[in-house]
């Protein structure tokens, strides 16, 4: 009996194997197009964090003073002054023009009044159209205009003979000494890779699983397909993805390895949780699949459902937006996408290190999307047998 | 004679470009899946992602404090600190060791510690250090976390320093703290807003990705029907090159001049974005770019040999063209290689210029370059268009012929 299953399992999978060697779109989705996602993400974010982005300067008090100020500001790392303006519009035109992120505004009488102790204002403007680099760069602008300030307060404080020490504790009695717990660079790169790969890995398993199935159905293949597995979906089922697991599942490992063990992002809870994490998604995306297309079991209409799945993960899984600053009814429905529960065990393990019964919520999940398709089977197995193809 | 012949042809291939365009119309409100990448999508993902990112920013982020120094300083601090917009304190607790517990159990995504010698530091004329530990889950959270401390530690400062000095006049006491003062103007996006920043470009490529899918899935149904999988009908009127590309171009322009207003109009309207484009410069824009759109999807659809794969091979690289343009991740940090890898899609000037024209209220001459690159596109996918049609029109001729 089992030798018989196993015969069946194996004629069905060397089927599926032949099948997938004779089209190149499979080869495409499993392997070229996440390879190429991983190389992409990598090495565009491959600083970690953006530095020298444009900035511009409009100074027409030129003294001494607001040019320090403008060297002081050259210095900082995402901070790098590409051009002089001498007015406000021409700067806002350049940054319209795309040229600059920012500007830093130093009127006109600026030094004189600060001399004269007449309280000078100066400004900066971020394009804040690009968040990124809008926010990057107003804090670099915000502490030198801080400092800017200071450095006033501190030459007469040194000429009234305060030691260092004493001058800033003076001018900053109260320090913020922030830590970023496991990302100290901020680097961008381990905060979006972590979820974007897995992201894209799992929408191209949804829609690879959906389209084996529905092209059986299309091509008319499908009689066949269920008479080797004895008529058994389970079996069909289980021979036909079991490659595509397999292969997945290499792929799922592949990033783990690349991220982790090559270009060192933090892993704080050993490599096996996330490569456990990485078998349940890879498992709950396939099911999740299975379960579209029994929904709607015409491949069109499945595949559509998967791609507007896949591509909302991205968003409404919070790693980039985070979900509670989301309408209510978004923060329920976010539970209903794989990505989440991954991105939450991803958080926990190889971000924090947190032991893993800290996310066992978010492993129940994934294990409950590998569930779905019991629902279902019935119905998947009579479209797959009775539903003519519907274009 | 020859004149008579060349304005014969001309009406012919007219004839032909109008009965190919009526064709193509046909063919797409009758086939339920171009109908949904053509109209249903277009309508309805704008709203979804607006809805998503409507709040724009995060606030109240839950942190908790541990309080070692116990004095009025700390206190207010502490108090000043919930008192802010971005972030609110769920708890006191009596070490780190607490603290942590909580922020594992997600409760909170921050830690407020203030060292037992704060108050003691500051008596002394010490410069003293509040800790902040922040869960790095969301870089939005680290945000809110560390601005509202710097925030509420510069107030401070500036307090204990008036204290110290003994001015006279709050005149004095202004001049002594901040001698230069500085004003921060948030360009374009005043609130810091998520969806301000981000819907935009999400438009733009809406467009072109919906372009991609429909005429892909199109390209795909019609090598399934035809003979021989080709993608030219064996047809009389399908034989000149310009007419196919041109008649079913033209459908294309014509539904998405439709759905362009819609996307490009109507929707940061009805979420309340940042929308200052002068409409004639955006019109003048968006005419290369959905031109250069539906040529380079016509190019790409030679590619999708069955009805589905469209999605198979198109849906993914959204993500991919939405980095590479430059919004999410500044343009001045892309490296070289990539930056011209994305010189390929129309999205990525597509992108750079909507956004310039609609949040930052530029006009052509600010966008010139991303103008000139659209309608560079244009002329090269049209030719690559062509191309791959001419190449497809030979082949069903050749199938036709050995038939015949």
């Amino acid at each position: 009996m089992i030798r018989g299953t196993l015969h069946r399992i194996a004629l069905l999978t060397k089927r599926e194997l032949k099948e997938m060697g004779s089209r190149p779109l499979y080869l495409f989705c499993i392997i070229i197009a996440p390879l190429f996602c991983y190389i992409f993400f990598t090495t565009l974010m491959g600083n970690g964090l953006p530095t020298d982005m444009p900035v511009g300067v409009v100074d027409p008090d030129n003294t001494t003073t607001t040019r320090n100020i403008i060297r002081n500001l050259d210095a900082f790392q995402q901070t790098q002054i590409t051009a002089h303006y001498p007015t406000v519009t021409e700067a806002r035109e350049a940054m319209q023009r795309g040229e600059i992120y920012a500007f830093y505004y130093i009127p006109e009488g600026t030094t004189e009044k600060t001399l004269s102790s007449r309280q000078p204002t100066v400004s900066f403007y971020t394009n804040n159209s690009l968040l990124i680099a809008g926010s990057l760069l107003y804090k670099d602008l915000r502490t030198m205009s801080e400092l800017a300030g200071g450095a006033v307060g501190r030459a007469t404080l040194y000429a009234k003979g305060a030691t260092e020490n004493q001058a800033m504790a003076f001018l900053q009695p109260i320090v913020i000494d922030a830590h970023a717990l496991n990302n100290p660079w901020l680097n961008y790169s381990v905060y979006l890779c972590n979820a974007i790969l897995p992201g894209i890995l799992m929408l191209l398993i949804f829609m690879v699983t959906i389209y084996s199935i529905g092209s059986e159905v299309k091509n008319g293949t499908a009689q066949t397909w269920m008479r080797i597995a004895n008529n058994n979906i389970n079996m069909a089922l289980t021979g036909k993805l079991l490659p595509q697991t397999i292969l997945f599942f290499i792929m799922a490992a592949f990033y783990n390895v690349y991220l982790y063990g090559y270009l060192h992002f933090p892993c704080n809870s050993g490599i096996f949780p996330m490569l456990l994490a990485a078998l349940l998604m890879v498992l709950a995306s396939q099911a999740f699949g299975i379960f579209l297309y029994g929904l709607f079991p015409a491949l069109r209409l499945a595949l559509s459902a998967a791609s507007l799945w896949g591509v909302v993960s991205f968003s409404i899984s919070g790693f980039s937006f985070p979900v509670m600053a989301m309408n209510p009814a978004l923060q329920a429905l976010c539970n209903l996408f794989p990505l989440r529960h991954y991105f939450l065990i991803y958080v926990d393990q190889a971000l924090n290190g947190y032991p893993m019964a800290y996310a066992w919520e978010s492993y129940i999940a994934l294990l409950v999307f590998v569930m779905l398709p019991l629902f279902i089977l019935k119905r998947l197995h009579k479209a797959i047998l009775y539903y003519p193809y519907m274009p | 004679m020859k004149k008579v012949r060349s304005r014969h042809k001309i009406a012919e291939g007219l004839n032909d470009l109008f009965y190919i365009w009526r064709e193509e119309f046909s063919n797409v409100l009758k086939d339920q899946g171009v109908l949904i990448f053509f109209f249903l999508v277009p309508l309805a993902y704008p709203i979804l992602y607006a809805f998503i990112y409507t709040n724009e920013t995060v606030r109240e982020v839950p942190v908790v404090a541990v309080d070692h120094s116990h004095s009025t300083l700390s206190r207010k601090f502490l108090r000043d600190a919930d008192a802010s917009p971005d972030i609110h304190v769920i708890a006191y607790c009596a070490d780190l060791e607490e603290a942590k517990d909580i922020m594992r159990k997600k409760g909170a995504y921050g830690t407020i510690y203030i060292p037992a010698h704060f108050s003691d530091d500051i008596a002394k004329g010490i410069q003293t250090q509040v800790q902040i530990y922040c869960d790095m889950s969301g870089l939005l959270y680290y945000k809110a976390i560390l601005s509202t401390c710097t925030d509420v530690s510069l107030e401070m400062n500036r307090q204990i320093k008036i204290s110290r000095l003994g001015n006279t006049t709050d005149k004095q006491d202004e001049v002594s703290t901040q001698p230069i003062l500085y004003e921060n103007v948030a360009l374009f996006n005043p609130q810091n807003g998520f969806a301000s920043f981000l819907i935009p470009a999400v438009l733009i490529l809406i467009i072109q990705q919906t372009l991609l899918l429909g005429i892909g899935l199109s390209a795909g149904t019609a090598r399934e029907n035809n003979r021989f999988k080709d993608l030219v009908p064996l047809n009389r009127r399908y034989h000149g090159t310009l007419r196919i590309v041109l008649g079913k171009s033209l459908v294309y322009f014509m539904i998405y001049l439709l759905m362009g207003t819609y996307i490009l109009c109507a929707v940061p309207k009805m979420f309340n974005l940042v929308q200052i484009a002068q409409a004639n410069v955006l019109f003048t824009f968006i005419i290369p770019y959905l031109s250069a759109c539906i040529f380079f999807a016509m190019t790409a659809s030679i590619a999708i040999r069955n009805r589905e794969t469209c999605m198979l091979i198109f849906v993914f690289t959204s993500l991919p063209l939405l980095f590479i343009s430059g919004i999410s991740w500044p343009g001045a940090a892309v490296p070289p290689f990539w930056k011209y890898f994305s010189w390929l899609f129309p999205s990525t000037f597509g992108i750079n210029g909507f956004i310039r024209i609609n949040s930052m209220g530029a006009t052509l001459p600010e966008i010139l370059f991303e103008y000139r690159a659209l309608w560079l596109q244009t002329g090269i996918y049209f030719l690559t268009t062509c191309w791959v049609y001419r190449h497809q029109i030979l082949l069903s001729q050749k199938h036709g012929g050995a038939q015949n």
